[in-house]
């Protein structure tokens, strides 16, 4: 992504966004094609479904074109692969918890795996967070706002 | 008109609501400093909040939380050169050059009065256009619903920055999503991949995904530059008469241009604070004092997100239309209520209606009165570093979403939009668009439908009939300027390159 490719992006590269999109659209047309489509007057549920998906291959093909002719425009931002993975670690340890263990495991865990996100952290650190945020999560999702979720499992 | 603002005025001035107008705005100045936390964040986490509040108190939380925003996002545009809502984006260009030059203080009292005009101008124009509005909005049927939320669309699209063919797919991409689920009109699942999409996607884990789990996936790791923020120097704060006087007629035609910008649907503040400064600059006697901190240059995009910020709040109760990505929270809030906004709102629930547009004249004498002195309080929060404020958001988005409809896959498909609203804007995709495009896509298919049904599938009827024309000239109009500016963006490319 850097370096000496950095001035001239590879055409694959480059159209690589468009293309995600036009995917997206023959997708959506695959699974819409069944859909009853009706008359212009009496239109089933499948006639917007299929313009839209029609639509969304169109745009996508205008977007591979631009992309493609103008490279100077086409520069895509470097990915935070650190931040990605942390985060959706704690959200989806959080989802997979909640409902058998409760909430303030959950939020525990989600608040020390999210922290790891930040390279220059340290483990000590989270703990000491993670408990302080888990108390106030408690504080304020159970005894304030008093959500109908278990703190601990049952 | 007056009895019925009065009318509204009497149900701001309960204590109970007026306590929640004033946590509103308050809230929504302490999301507006933060930067990475905007209105739509702060919005989204208090949906589930108002299944607990009635109707009126919660829409009066939640547009404070939203006006509050547009106050908040100038102080840390103008300490630190970092926007707290992408409306302020321009408020740096004048801001932080003055507060550099130890003028931090004459700043922000600068952008806080500009904010109280602009906001009052815009509730004026509110409260001025309710009613024939209404009138208006009253004699809309299928084919004029259908063509306002076209040109929302096309508005949301083409105007701004940002690649247009780019917005509009990503427009088209959120009506695709509004799809899934349960087919209005006939009860067909579409795109039903599992049990729990029937009722359709949800706005609460669209909207916090796309907007707060990716900003926090972005910078997670990225440490804002050390260093505190600046000592302000508030012994000058009020400008000598000289400067009053020439702010004036920007801070006046600020409010106008955010006043046009937020009634158009598919535009809001952020839109109206980049066109206000682009056309100060443009009409300015000394255009090369821009960018210097030249006080009007930042007067007036102030006057207009401010003023949009109302103003906005017309097409989303007149006809419940959305103005913005925020208005359609709203709107999604009020539907939450069980009270779908339209032309009707306002004659069965006056107290509601009137409650609310009361509530932000309220709001911004409370927003005048509390900036100035808890400027102290916002830059010690400043201080806070993004490392200790993002795990804390992430709980309170899963606690959120979750205890919305007790779904563990709302939580999942949370990370999911927040993933991909992630890599949309690696590759240059604005978020926005789609929430727009969720929101109004049902709408426009559910009218579409019922005009072609209504009037045998002639399309001349967008034409014929007086209202949808105006729209439909409108939406040309748009198109037209698109192309004409990408054209000349075009030209301009090709002479730069040789």
């Amino acid at each position: 992504m850097q370096g000496a490719e950095q001035d001239q992006p590879s055409i694959a590269r480059r159209a690589m966004s468009g293309a995600v999109l036009l995917a997206i659209g023959v997708v959506m047309l695959v699974v819409a094609w069944d859909y009853p489509v009706g008359q212009l007057t009496q239109m089933g549920p499948g006639f917007i479904p299929r313009v839209i998906g029609l639509m969304i291959c169109a745009l996508a093909a205008g977007i591979i074109f631009i992309d493609v002719i103008s490279p100077n425009e086409a520069r895509d931002a470097r990915m935070h692969w650190r931040g990605l993975i942390f985060v959706s670690a704690a959200i989806l340890i959080f989802a997979g918890l909640v409902d058998y263990a409760g909430l303030v495991p959950s939020m525990f865990l989600a608040v020390a795996i999210s922290m790891f996100a930040d390279d220059q952290v340290r483990p000590l650190h989270v703990l000491v967070y993670a408990s302080l945020a888990t108390l106030g999560g408690w504080l304020l999702f159970l005894v304030v706002l008093e959500l109908p979720i278990p703190a601990f499992w049952r | 008109m007056i009895d019925q603002f009065l009318l509204g005025l009497s149900v701001v001035m309960q204590p109970n609501v007026l306590v929640y107008a004033f946590i509103g705005v308050f809230i929504g100045q302490l999301i507006g400093v933060l930067p990475g936390i905007g209105a739509v964040t702060a919005i989204s986490l208090l949906l589930p909040v108002t299944f607990y509040l009635d109707a009126t108190t919660s829409m009066i939380m939640l547009g404070g939380i939203y006006y509050g925003s547009q106050y908040g996002g100038s102080i840390a545009s103008i300490l630190l050169n970092l926007p707290g809502t992408p409306s302020s984006v321009v408020t740096c260009l004048e801001g932080y050059p003055l507060s550099r030059d130890n003028r931090a203080g004459l700043a922000l009292f600068v952008a806080a009065f500009s904010s109280f005009v602009g906001g009052m101008i815009g509730v004026a124009i509110l409260v001025l256009a309710a009613i024939p509005m209404t009138v208006i909005a009253l004699r809309f049927g299928a084919p004029e619903y259908a063509m306002l939320v076209v040109l929302g669309l096309l508005a949301a699209s083409l105007i701004g920055t940002g690649s247009q063919i780019r917005s509009f797919a990503m427009v088209v991409l959120g009506i695709a999503l509004g799809l899934v689920g349960a087919d209005q009109t006939t009860g067909y699942y579409r795109f039903v991949a599992m049990p729990e999409l029937a009722d359709g996607i949800s706005l609460v884990s669209l909207a916090m995904g796309l907007f707060g789990i990716s900003e926090i996936i972005r910078h997670a790791a990225v440490r804002s530059p050390p260093g505190s923020p600046l000592p302000i120097g508030i012994r000058d704060v009020l400008p000598t008469r000289a400067q009053a006087r020439s702010l004036a007629m920007p801070i006046l035609r600020g409010s106008a241009v955010g006043s046009f910008f937020g009634t158009l649907p598919g535009t809001g503040a952020a839109i109206a604070s980049f066109m206000s400064y682009a056309m100060e600059r443009r009409f300015s006697r000394t255009p090369e004092k821009f960018g210097k901190g030249h006080l009007p240059g930042l007067a007036a995009p102030e006057a207009a997100n401010n003023a949009a910020a109302q103003t906005g709040f017309i097409p989303t109760l007149t006809l419940g239309i959305p103005g913005d990505v925020v208005m359609a929270l709203i709107i999604g809030a009020l539907i939450l209520n069980g009270i779908v906004p339209g032309p009707r709102l306002m004659t069965e629930q006056p107290e509601l209606f009137w409650g609310v547009i009361a509530s932000f004249f309220v709001g911004n004498i409370i927003l005048l009165l509390i900036n100035i002195p808890l400027i102290r309080l916002w830059v010690l929060l400043l201080r806070i570093p993004y490392q200790k404020l993002y795990p804390v958001i992430i709980v309170m988005i899963c606690v959120g979403v979750y205890s919305h409809r007790t779904s563990v896959t709302d939580v999942v498909l949370t990370l999911a939009f927040g993933v991909l609203g992630y890599l949309m804007k690696n590759y240059r995709f604005e978020p926005a668009p789609v929430l727009l495009g969720f929101v109004l896509g049902p709408l426009l298919e559910d009218n579409f439908r019922r005009a072609m049904l209504i009037y045998r599938g002639d399309f001349t009827v967008f034409v014929t009939r007086p209202i949808s024309a105006i729209l439909v000239a409108c939406s040309m109009a748009l198109i037209a300027f698109a192309i004409w500016s990408g054209i000349r963006a075009c030209r301009r490319a090709v002479r730069s390159s040789h």
